[in-house]
């Protein structure tokens, strides 16, 4: 295995940061948002093919349905999913102490602040400690740091490589792939659930490159705390008041 | 010995003793005692540093106690008591300490929701506040749109808003006046209506306050008051303050032993609905063997105490005892007791009130203080002391055509509405609602047979457009075509008062945090559909709604209140919580104290305040004492004097109700046989109850309440238990004409024979995962989200709710619903009964709203069971619209 600074030689890790980055910031957007027009258009497109690559193909009725309905069942199964009571809450608050808004959501915004990004709502009900902010923010991180090796300023890139491995571990490794496997097990639509594995899986095996073993081990138990089967009954959602 | 330190244990202790009679001398150390005040200031227990303190009312129930929120780094962590209180002095109870768990629970409701599936589907789309309350300001205006066109006013009644608890401050009424609808309903009469209308033609309010602080004999009648019933939390301190410091006799009354009859002198528990019967007797007692007040008597009420001796006549020991079960002599001794123990009060809540004909318990139960001169004195039976608040001109001027939604003219008495009637009126086609609005408001669990609003709710037809404004998803929510969710009541802004105690106050509910994650107070929802309804002001309303926000439109509530202003106005009670501030609360004694340590007295006596020769200034007086003037009265003359009297026509207490009268009902208080009297041996009458930690519906997904309590099995007694074979734990089925539901037996003796009790609070089918427990049913539910529902619910009870099983039947007087007088047989439940099994019919629960107009003064069986009123039967008034008083 190459050492990180033979890598930044070779120019291949300023591709894979580039590359992280544009990955991490399509998870992201999956989280963070209903899929739009425009994002459907993509998956449609040219994220098609890499996608099924990744062992995510995108499902049939959103390749072939009329695109309005397509977005608005996605909204749906999004606001199932993410948003409504009973929803799997993207926010570390809730995952990690049950109640919202909680001090997961301060660390988060410290580091963003720290950082040089101010969280922006668009929603009411949303936070800083948002699994989908938080994948927004190693993709930007991601980006800088593929900017700095693009400058040349291997001493920034250092620093902003070091500040999302710190992130990565300290603020999402513990729960983001047991929330993704939570809500891949949730979710109704393959569509969701493709996505939420894939992101688990691709969170993981980024973790499983910057974690050494025996935490790596930490981060396995906290993450095996389980999601259980869920049966896919249409009455489901209904009677939970979800 | 210890060989590193040659000294032995008898040595340290010799030195400790020689140092403690030194012990001053050696000075203050570092380490100090923990903050032991009472309340105020709170410190994080991690860093040391002094949380911000926020004043705030209460509101998870009805009592609005005041409060102080500690926040943290912009995030309360916890709430207190506000020690300025005059009501609550400090403490808040078990709901009102968790109540911060409302504003983050992970189940909140935090954007607004618009339906895509079908009703009740469960499936939504968010959508923005903005979003939100354009869509509900098109369908307004479009009713609005269309009563115009007609030139019909009463088009706009279609608007329907139903509410709950509405301590909104008026914000509610305002925004209906504005819309012109009438189409109002509240839901006083699932609660204590009948109590209302037993009193309010009796003497002007519409509830009393008991000095149990100060009284030396409290007999209570169905009023639960050390765990729940009205003013808990305040009346719970004051009846443990008389019982401790003033050796208070407590005597209650309840066919179910919880805490106040846990705590009492002596409890009985009477045959359901029979508490007049006794209370009659008492006051036979008292009249018959001359221990009434017979100047206060003749001065203060429209009656003399030969015509209550005749009244009375029926009512004798013996057969109060035949009917309620209690023994005459114990109701003879009480009422000797009652009537010669000074001073003394009664008071009384649910029990007695909820009940068909309940507006006569209620009314009898007020004149067992009159009788005996109790009323307005120190520890006696006294008037509630409120504080209004002002609501800011220019008013918009209402709806212009009566509505008779949830106000059916059926029920002239009853002004404060009978709700319950609300879906039967739309389902009989009486009625059309385009476009209903609720807040705090869940019929569909809250109610008598709350399947009929269940089938109401998921009608299109019947109802095609359903806005809700609730931040939880609760049984009614769910059927909501958008939601539009309030925040918690931490984070918004009214003007409240109650008269929880002799010295009234006013108090603020104010933003402790801005609203979590960019929610919106109802009040801002509000504002904005009032501007994108009459967005160009062509309709007039806007002119109504001159508010920037929510804080702007209470803040100009607080103008004009005569003295706040002095003291601060808005920002004094931004930064106190509640005005005026009597002095401090004695830790010891919890009296209110002024700087000397002296107790600041509170004011007895209103009635007797002698009107000023400005009031009398164009008053003239009547033949029967009343002084009128503009129309009104304004007191009563009693001896030459001029006095301000109660707030009835007369200006004395009108135990005599000329308003009963005139519809066919009498006007003495009297008792009524109800058809649960008379049930079979082997029937049950279902009686239900609140508990001290929870509220009726609100609560069950509210972390610390659903572990303290969360399942509701049935109270039935030994006796009742053993005839039927059931054991304690048993599965039984619960048969009411309605249906049935399968729940446990909890077999105890603290319940009467012929009753089986079922508490509220519990047995959610929706209002969230915690309420519904739906992790134990892990065939259909994720876990893995919430940690504390992974890993702290030791419980897989969520408990079973009575409501669908209990019929339909209301007080013909006072509207209110008889939540205690339906009959129903306890069995062990069949092969293939699960727990938590409910199968009720609407066919069943439609023939009940029949039956019970028949009690109504239209109806066939209201003149059988009024024979004894001597009035032309056939000349009874109309039933008119809006005739409610
Ligand atoms: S009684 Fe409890 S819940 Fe009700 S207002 Fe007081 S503290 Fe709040």
């Amino acid at each position: 295995m190459q050492t990180l600074i033979e890598r930044v030689v070779d120019g291949v890790w300023r591709d894979e940061c580039g590359a992280q980055g544009a990955l991490f910031k399509l998870l992201a957007r999956v989280i963070e948002y209903e899929v739009d027009q425009p994002l459907l258009d993509s998956l449609r497109g040219e994220l098609r093919e890499p996608l099924a690559e990744a062992g995510a193909e995108v499902p049939e009725d959103l390749l072939t349905g009329d695109p309005a309905k397509v977005v608005e069942d996605l909204a749906v199964e999004y606001t199932a999913l993410f948003v409504q009571p009973g929803a799997i809450s993207p926010h570390a608050s809730v995952f990690q102490t049950g109640k919202m808004f909680q001090e997961p959501a301060d660390r988060a915004a410290n580091w963003y602040r720290e950082n040089g990004f101010v969280f922006t709502h668009r929603f009411s009900g949303e936070f800083p400690d948002h699994a989908g902010v938080m994948m927004s923010f190693v993709s930007a991180l991601f980006e800088r740091e593929a900017d700095a090796l693009d400058r040349g300023d291997a001493a920034a890139a250092q620093v902003i490589h070091e500040t999302r491995e710190r992130f990565l571990i300290e603020e999402m490794g513990e729960w983001v792939p047991a929330w993704c496997r939570t809500a891949a097990q949730a979710a109704e639509h393959p569509f969701y659930e493709r996505m939420m594995n894939l992101t688990g899986r691709v969170l993981w095996d980024e973790l499983t490159q910057i974690v050494p073993p025996r935490r790596l081990r930490e981060l396995s138990e906290k993450n095996a705390r389980g999601p259980v089967v869920v049966a896919k009954d249409p009455g489901f959602r209904k009677a939970s008041g979800l | 010995m210890n060989k590193h330190f040659p000294m032995s244990r008898r040595g340290f202790l010799k030195l400790g003793g020689s140092t403690a009679a030194v012990a001053s001398a050696l000075g203050a150390s570092r380490l100090q005692a923990m903050e032991q005040e009472l309340g105020g200031k709170d410190f994080s227990p991690v860093t040391g540093k002094l949380r911000e303190a926020v004043p705030y009312t209460c509101m998870v129930c009805n009592i609005q106690d005041g409060g102080i929120a500690y926040v943290e780094d912009g995030r309360i962590v916890k709430l207190e008591g506000n020690p300025d209180h005059p009501g609550n002095r400090g403490k808040l109870c078990a709901k009102g300490n968790s109540g911060f768990l409302h504003t983050y629970d992970p189940d909140r409701i935090m954007t607004p929701l618009l339906r895509t599936g079908k009703r009740g589907e469960g499936k939504w789309k968010r959508i923005t506040y903005d979003e939100a309350t354009t869509l509900l300001a098109s369908k307004l205006r479009g009713v609005i749109d269309r009563a115009n066109a007609a030139n019909d006013p009463s088009i706009r009644n279609e608007i329907v808003f139903k509410w709950g608890r509405d301590r909104s401050g008026g914000a509610r009424g305002r925004f209906m006046a504005a819309l012109g609808s009438n189409g109002q309903v509240g839901h006083t009469n699932i609660c204590e209506s009948s109590k209302k209308i037993g009193l309010e033609p009796g003497w002007g309010p519409d509830i009393e306050y008991p000095d149990f602080a100060s009284t030396k004999y409290a007999l209570i009648f169905g009023g639960n008051v050390v765990e729940a019933s009205y003013f808990h939390n305040p009346l719970a301190q004051r009846l443990m303050d008389g019982k401790t410091q003033n050796q208070t006799k407590l005597v209650y009354f309840d066919p179910r032993q919880g805490n106040t009859a846990a705590v009492a002198d002596e409890w009985f528990a009477p045959f359901p609905g029979t508490d007049v019967a006794i209370v009659l007797a008492m006051a036979h007692v008292i009249m018959n063997e001359k221990l009434y007040d017979d100047a206060f008597i003749r001065n203060w009420t429209n009656v003399t105490p030969e015509q209550l001796i005749a009244h009375l006549k029926s009512y004798p020991p013996e057969f109060a005892e035949a009917e309620s079960g209690i023994a005459a002599k114990d109701i003879r001794r009480i009422a000797r007791e009652y009537a010669t123990t000074k001073p003394a009060t009664t008071f009384s809540y649910r029990g007695p009130c909820k009940h068909v004909y309940g507006a006569y318990q209620e009314a009898a139960i007020q004149m067992l203080n009159v009788i005996t001169g109790n009323v307005e004195k120190k520890g006696g039976y006294c008037l509630p002391r409120g504080m209004g608040y002002n609501q800011p001109g220019p008013k918009p001027p209402g709806g212009k055509a009566p509505s008779i939604l949830g106000q059916p003219p059926e029920y002239p008495l009853a002004g404060h509405q009978v709700s319950t009637h609300l879906p039967y009126q739309i389902m009989k086609g009486q009625v059309k609602m385009s476009v209903l609005m609720t807040y705090y408001d869940n019929p569909a669990y809250t109610y008598p047979s709350s399947h009929v609003w269940e089938a109401m709710y998921k009608d299109e037809k019947l109802l095609p457009f359903f806005a809700s404004f609730s931040p939880y998803m609760s049984e009614t929510a769910q059927y909501a075509d958008l939601i539009i969710p309030d925040t918690s009541y931490l984070e918004r802004n009214d003007p409240d008062s109650m008269p929880s105690d002799l010295r009234p106050w006013i108090g603020i509910r104010q933003q402790v945090i801005k609203p979590l994650g960019n929610t919106q107070e109802f009040r801002e929802s509000l504002l904005q559909i009032i501007n994108k309804v009459d967005a160009d002001g062509s309709l007039g309303m806007k002119q109504y709604f001159p508010f920037k926000n929510g804080e702007e439109w209470v803040r100009a509530q607080f103008e004009g209140i005569p003295g706040l202003k002095e003291d601060g106005g808005y920002d004094y009670l931004k930064k106190n919580g509640v005005w005026p501030k009597y002095g401090k609360i004695d830790p010891v004694t919890n009296q209110i104290v002024d700087k000397n340590g002296d107790e600041v007295p509170a004011e007895y006596g209103l009635h007797m305040k002698e009107l000023s020769a400005a009031a009398m200034d164009g008053a003239s007086v009547e033949a029967n004492g009343a002084i009128k003037k503009g129309g009104k009265t304004i007191g009563v003359r009693i001896n030459g004097k001029n006095y301000a009297g109660f707030g009835t026509g007369s200006g004395k207490i009108e135990i005599y109700k000329e308003s009963y009268k005139k519809y066919g009902f009498n006007p003495m208080p009297v008792y009524k046989r109800l058809a649960s009297r008379g049930k079979k041996a082997d029937e049950l009458v279902l009686t239900t109850f609140k508990v001290n930690v929870h509220t009726q519906s609100r609560t069950a997904g509210v972390k610390y309440l659903a572990e303290l309590y969360h399942k509701n099995p049935a109270w039935i007694n030994p006796k009742a238990a053993a005839a039927k074979g059931i054991a304690d734990g048993d599965l039984i089925r619960v048969t009411s004409s309605l249906g049935y539901i399968v729940t446990r037996a909890h077999v105890t003796e603290g319940i009467h024979p012929d009753v089986v009790a079922i508490s509220t609070a519990c047995g959610h089918s929706a209002y969230g995962r915690l309420a519904q427990l739906k992790l134990k049913d892990k065939a259909e539910y994720v876990a893995g989200n919430d940690p504390d529902i992974d890993n702290n619910v030791w419980w897989d009870d969520k408990g079973v709710h009575p409501n669908p099983i209990i019929r339909l039947q209301v007080d013909p007087i006072g509207g209110s619903q008889g939540w205690f007088d339906t009959v129903v047989t306890v069995s062990k439940a069949q092969a293939g009964d699960k727990y938590g099994d409910v199968k009720v019919s609407l066919e069943e629960a439609m023939k009940d709203y029949e039956e019970t107009l028949r009690y109504a003064y239209t109806g066939d069986m209201h003149r059988a069971n009024h024979k004894e009123v001597d009035i032309d039967w056939n000349s009874l008034p109309a039933p008119k619209a809006g005739g409610g008083h």
